[in-house]
């Protein structure tokens, strides 16, 4: 949470420090006035390298392909212990990214290298009964597995400028690679315990186990979507990004996916899944040709 | 045309990345996994006892339960597959109980010795691999009290209890049932020395380490109850004393696992009033009488006392190895690992976390791997039946520290 203050505030002050460089000009004539920004815009947006700087948060949603799990039942239906509810696009994670994009006739070719954190959360349980002369043995064992995991995503976007001037709305695709850097996962168990002669409520303490090797080092996916450019003025750009990220390969070790004893001994081994993510981003787009270091344009 | 470029820059990319990535392969499935057989009802209570792997790459479990129109434990079988998840299970009617390991394998079928409740006889019960159906041969003569069996030149040697004669009997016995030899050692006398034995026959006390076999040197040996003491028995079974004898100490010292390596090497354990000792290259006389606390081996302090051990030789990446399971006072599941040919320490595993976890068995598999088969305790009070599979790179890791 203090992270993604932190990212937010370092957004503003970006933006706010960018639009204070703008000069206020005399206006001797508003239509040539127009005419010339008309001009620039097209000679300074021809060929133009941008970097930028944003961030935000983003919801996951997982994609489950194929079950596993440490309990094999002998005489109920493995369903019933199944992992359920997958609480998609529940839990906000946040990112980070650096923009460097290459503009040619309203088309980007951007890379932004990512920083992203993503959370996921879901949910077994477990149920033993007594038989009918034991009906009031019966206990009830729910756990509940939160998974955070720390990316290194390295998507490759194509943009094109849908139209406009100073308020400039865009559409986007590409693919990206996401590399894990660290992986925890938060396990918690509540139950009811009719067995030891009341309605027994118990909880234990929430066990976080490093789960780096459970999930896959290297994912891959698509994405897309939609943004919009807001021009401080100065060819500084403010810029707030909507995309989904939608992955294409196992996001699950499946060679390590036994490996932590402690996640064995409370009966979770993860899926296979796929994991999609929605983002929203805010942050700046400086043009990299004809800037000064007062990032006013040389063409200006 | 120069905007297709970026298009085919993305397909590209796309390719080297989906190149990189982990997808679902049934090959790990199999390789490594921990498997958890649980049963829905409350008083459920299974456990195994000795687990063989089929040639479908299947596990073959044989376990006992318990019964609630008998003082002996029941038989439980179950199959599970090569991933580890349940297949079918049986349990066998209360007409045969007291299930012994080993479990053996002999021409396409597995084998185990189990008893008649209410006569004591010996029967032999079989079945396939497919876990169709259980078939039962009574052991044809005076072998009762099955305590432990093992399956050497085609046929069982089994230690038993006449309890008529109080003495411990070693048996080789056909897999039709023929008793093709037998002889009886003395347990001692006075009801001191039976209450443990039917104790442990009944469950209700220790369970005693008895064990059955033959030797390279061409003895057969037994490690059960002789004149008063839990010993190792060597017997040519012609003579009517034993050849040699390792006493232990009353029921409070003796061996708790012993596998023959070659001449009067052995790969033992032993216990003595709780405290454990490993010895992995250790000769024993089979043709005197000595004493098990003098052999003295590597204290293991971090064993449950009187611990359970099981002692697997197998071949490692080429390398004879004896891996050495048992359960620790920390309720996981030791391996240790040592030279075959020197006895030499060469490294240790711990398996189970948060629940307790106890040995029955370990096999090495098909693929090079390493089979734990175990109990533990769902929500920490339910007991039940588990799988613990190591891969082989996992195994040879462990083996050349």
């Amino acid at each position: 949470m203090i992270q993604r203050i932190q990212l937010l505030i370092f957004c503003l002050v970006v933006v706010v420090a960018a639009h204070g460089q703008e000069k206020k000009k005399r206006i001797p004539n508003a239509y040539h006035k127009k005419k010339q920004e008309k001009k620039d815009d097209e000679k300074f947006l021809e060929k133009q390298w941008w970097l930028g700087f944003k961030a935000g948060a983003n919801l996951s949603n997982i994609r489950v392909d194929k079950t596993y799990s440490v309990v094999s039942p002998t005489n109920y239906d493995a369903s019933s212990i199944a992992k359920k509810g997958y609480n998609n696009f529940d839990l906000w994670g946040s990112q980070a990214t650096i923009e460097i994009s290459f503009y040619f006739k309203r088309f980007l070719l951007s890379f932004q290298p990512t920083y992203q954190h993503i959370q996921f959360q879901y949910s077994n349980k477990f149920e033993w009964n007594g038989s009918t002369e034991q009906a009031t043995n019966h206990v009830e064992l729910s756990y509940k597995q939160l998974q955070k995991v720390d990316y290194a995503i390295f998507p490759l976007i194509v943009k094109y400028d849908v139209s406009g001037h100073r308020l400039r709305p865009y559409v986007q695709a590409g693919i990206y690679s996401a590399m894990r850097l660290s992986a925890n996962k938060e396990v918690s168990a509540s139950g009811i315990d009719n067995a030891a002669g009341g309605n027994n409520q118990f909880h234990t303490e929430t066990v976080s186990v490093g789960a780096g090797d459970l999930f896959a080092k290297y994912h891959w996916g698509v994405m897309g979507g939609v943004g919009v450019n807001y021009n401080l003025g100065n060819h500084v750009r403010l810029n707030l990004d909507v995309m989904y990220k939608y992955g294409m390969s196992n996001i699950t070790s499946t060679e390590h996916r036994y490996s932590s004893d402690r996640l064995a001994g409370v009966g979770d081994a993860m899926d296979d899944m796929k994991l999609d993510n929605l983002f929203i981003s805010l942050g700046c787009l400086f043009p990299l040709r004809f800037l000064q270091s007062t990032l006013q344009t040389l063409d200006k | 045309m120069k905007t297709v470029y970026p298009l085919l820059l993305i397909l590209v990319l796309a390719a080297g990345f989906s190149a990189c990535t982990e997808d679902s392969n049934p090959q790990f499935d199999k390789k490594a996994f921990t498997k958890v057989f649980d049963n829905n009802k409350f008083d459920a209570s299974n456990f195994p006892i000795d687990m063989r792997q089929t040639p479908d790459g299947g596990y073959l479990i044989l376990g006992g339960r318990t019964l609630t129109d008998s003082d002996f434990v029941g038989i439980y079988l179950m199959k599970a597959d090569e991933n580890g998840n349940f297949v079918k299970e049986i349990e066998v009617e209360s007409t045969a109980v007291h299930p012994i390991g080993h479990f053996s394998e002999y021409q396409t079928k597995y084998y185990f010795l189990c008893m008649d409740p209410l006569s004591q006889q010996a029967k032999i019960a079989s079945v396939d691999a497919n876990l169709e159906g259980v078939t039962m041969v009574d052991v044809q003569g005076g072998l009762t009290y099955p305590a432990a069996a093992s399956f050497v030149d085609n046929n069982f040697v089994v230690v038993g209890y006449n309890n008529g004669d109080k003495l411990t009997t070693i048996s080789i016995v056909s897999p039709d049932g023929g008793v093709l030899s037998q002889k009886g050692f003395s347990i001692g006398t006075g009801e001191d020395i039976e209450q443990p034995i039917i104790n442990h026959y009944i469950r209700t006390g220790r369970q005693f380490p008895f064990e059955a076999g033959k030797a390279p040197n061409g003895l057969y040996y037994f490690n059960g109850f002789y004149n008063y003491t839990f010993s190792l028995v060597f017997t040519n079974m012609n003579a009517d004393d034993p050849s040699g004898v390792v006493q232990g100490q009353q029921d409070d010292g003796g061996f708790s696992a012993v596998l023959p390596l070659s001449g009067n090497k052995f790969a033992s354990a032993r216990f003595n009033y709780g405290e454990n000792f490993l010895l992995p290259n250790k000769d024993l006389s089979g043709s005197s009488i000595t004493s098990s606390t003098d052999l003295g081996g590597y204290s293991l302090p971090e064993l449950v006392a009187n611990a359970k051990v099981r002692i697997l030789r197998a071949t490692i990446n080429t390398k004879d190895i004896l891996i050495y399971g048992s359960d620790t006072k920390s309720k996981q599941i030791g391996l240790l690992f040592y030279d075959g040919s020197t006895g030499e320490f060469i490294g240790s595993r711990y398996l189970g976390f948060s629940n307790p976890y106890e040995i029955a068995s370990i096999t090495q598999t098909l693929d090079g791997g390493l089979a734990v088969c175990g109990t533990t305790q769902l929500a920490g009070r339910f007991p039940r039946i588990c799988i613990i599979k190591i891969s082989k790179e996992e195994l040879e890791g462990d083996a050349s520290k």
